[in-house]
């Protein structure tokens, strides 16, 4: 018995230890040099709350960073998630194309979100891309908008790369809908349901959890954008796309100023926390134990 | 009111297909296309194939180092990452310790840490570990970042196996290691299946730590490529398509042939969430 304990820890070792590498030793290093002054060339020093004063008071561009992150959150939480909700309704119907249309669905989801950036940073180019080559055609106008850098634009060229792409919704609310059992969908028809008035009543309330997984999937993936900013508008132009990660990175890496970027990463972690907090209250999400 | 229904409905999937295809399915037209078709916007099909693109393509980037990079970074990050969370999950289930709760806590807690808090603190880090630009700095980094998810579909799926035959081992002798290995692993090939391809497709798309954690273009992967040739390929509009197309084609292929794993991986994955 001895030798199955043994055994056990040392199982458990290399993620215990990966998990402190990785995470444990980072969170220390986040939350403690927060709180101090450390630039390349600079002794760290203890400045107490300096950082987040500067951030809140003194600085446009992290409050425009948050405000947009907040939106993109928002957006995705309702619009992405009812997409991919409505989508997977339709595609449970078990049509010919049910499969195909869920797995082309899925493919931008699938490619790497830098390559996505790519993808639409090529349709979208002022000069040779897609969307103003079928303008010019329909329009019979030379049409050349500059999606990504035009100030009035670029929030929204940047939103749709990822807001219609529910694919992922999709697969997730269609592989719970499968474990619905078919004779709630005959009692539904016994009492003189139609098709739409069984998804309203009886499949969506029964997809409460699903959604809710979603709508936090949808919420903190908005906490990860780093790539598609970074390939299309790098946060501008000013500061119109500028989301949470962009502006991290360009404290970290274009300023060198780690202390205040750590600062950011804290606030980052405590939006994430606090959007899981109001997501599962609003969707009386139980803790369920496994 | 059928009728309206039936149009909105074939109208959305119309939609969504075409939004799904049509960026990709341009550029790989258009990465056959010479400079000066792509140019004069000429939409329908090239003149006539030129892979001269891809040739350029892989003259201007080192296009095949990224790939070897890309491969290796994958294949360890989700080997390693496999390894180390079927023991766990292998623990977590068969055998009972106080801080059980506190270990399941630590597996799951990458979910709530949003990566680009990250960036400097495991920068530091790697600096510090001298694993800064270097593969296996990334292949630790992606094997704890896929920790919850594959720790999650680990113990579900052992959770469902019956405990008969790991205790028929035990009674004719052997030992914890040895169960574990031979009659525990050759069971969970599907769950072990389903979490590989996630963590796979993770490590072969991870870009923002991809991109702050490497320095020197020997070391980057895939994604990366695209980012610092976005600039060296500006003038050359087909080589850039056809690097791109290079970059997507893999996740693509992997997903459909591997459609029912993925899925099913998704759909376990996230239930943690």
């Amino acid at each position: 018995m001895i030798n199955r304990k043994k055994w056990a820890v040392l199982f458990l070792l290399p993620g215990i230890l990966l998990f402190a590498f990785v995470f444990l030793g980072s969170l220390v290093v986040l939350f403690t040099t927060s709180f101090t002054d450390w630039a390349i060339g600079r002794k760290i020093t203890f400045v107490g709350l300096k950082n987040y004063i500067d951030l809140f008071t003194g600085d446009k561009t992290f409050i425009e960073s948050v405000k947009n992150t907040a939106i993109w959150i928002g957006l995705q939480s309702t619009f992405h998630v009812f997409t991919g909700t409505v989508v997977a309704l339709i595609l449970a119907k078990n049509k010919w194309y049910s499969s195909p249309v869920r797995a082309i669905f899925f493919i931008p989801n699938v490619i790497s979100s830098a390559a996505l950036g790519m993808l639409f940073l090529c349709i979208m180019n002022p000069q040779y891309g897609l969307v103003n080559t079928l303008v010019t055609k329909i329009s019979g106008n030379t049409f050349s908008q500059n999606w990504f850098m035009d100030p009035k634009t670029a929030f929204l060229s940047v939103t749709m790369t990822w807001l219609p792409y529910a694919g992922l919704v999709t697969i997730l609310v269609m592989a719970e809908m499968s474990s619905i059992s078919e004779d709630i969908y005959e009692a539904a028809k016994i009492d003189g349901a139609s098709l739409f008035q069984t998804d309203i009543y009886v499949v969506l309330p029964l997809m409460k959890n699903i959604i809710g997984t979603s709508v936090v999937l949808a919420a903190t993936s908005m906490l990860q954008k780093l790539d598609i900013i970074m390939m299309t508008t790098q946060g501008g132009p000013g500061s119109k796309t500028m989301n949470m990660p962009m502006y991290i990175y360009k404290t970290v890496f274009t300023n060198n100023n780690y202390g205040l970027a750590n600062a950011q990463g804290v606030l980052l972690i405590i939006l994430g926390v606090l959007a899981l907090r109001i997501i599962r209250g609003l969707f009386k999400m139980d803790k369920k134990e496994d | 009111m059928k009728i309206l229904g039936k149009t909105a409905t074939a109208l959305l999937l119309i939609f969504i297909v075409l939004i799904s295809t049509v960026p990709f399915l341009w550029v790989l037209l258009s990465s056959f296309k010479t400079n000066s078709e792509i140019l004069s916007g000429v939409l329908g099909f090239p003149g006539g194939i030129h892979f001269i693109n891809y040739v350029t393509a892989f003259k201007l980037a080192p296009l095949v180092t990224f790939y070897k990079n890309s491969i290796f970074i994958a294949v360890f990050g989700t080997i390693l990452n496999l390894a180390v969370c079927s023991m766990a999950a292998y623990v977590a289930v068969r055998v009972d310790f106080k801080l059980k709760s506190l270990v399941t806590l630590m597996f799951s807690m990458g979910l709530i840490i949003p990566g680009a808090a990250l960036i400097q603190p495991l920068y530091t880090t790697l600096n510090l570990t001298h694993l800064y630009n270097t593969r296996l700095g990334l292949i630790l980094v992606y094997t704890a970042l896929g920790m919850p998810t594959t720790f999650y579909v680990m113990v579900s799926y052992i959770k469902t196996l019956s405990y008969s035959l790991e205790e028929a081992a035990y009674i004719d002798g052997a030992g914890f290691v040895r169960t574990f290995m031979q009659i525990v692993m050759p069971l969970t090939r599907p769950a072990l299946a389903t979490a590989g391809v996630i963590q796979f497709l993770l490590c072969w798309n991870e870009f923002q730590l991809a991109l702050t954690l490497t320095g020197a273009t020997e070391k980057r992967t895939l994604p990366i490529a695209l980012y610092y040739f976005k600039s060296a390929f500006a003038s050359d509009y087909g080589a850039m398509f056809a690097a791109t197309v290079v970059v997507v084609v893999p996740s693509i292929v992997i997903f459909i042939l591997l459609q029912k794993q993925v899925i099913s991986g998704l759909a376990a994955g996230s239930v943690k969430g």
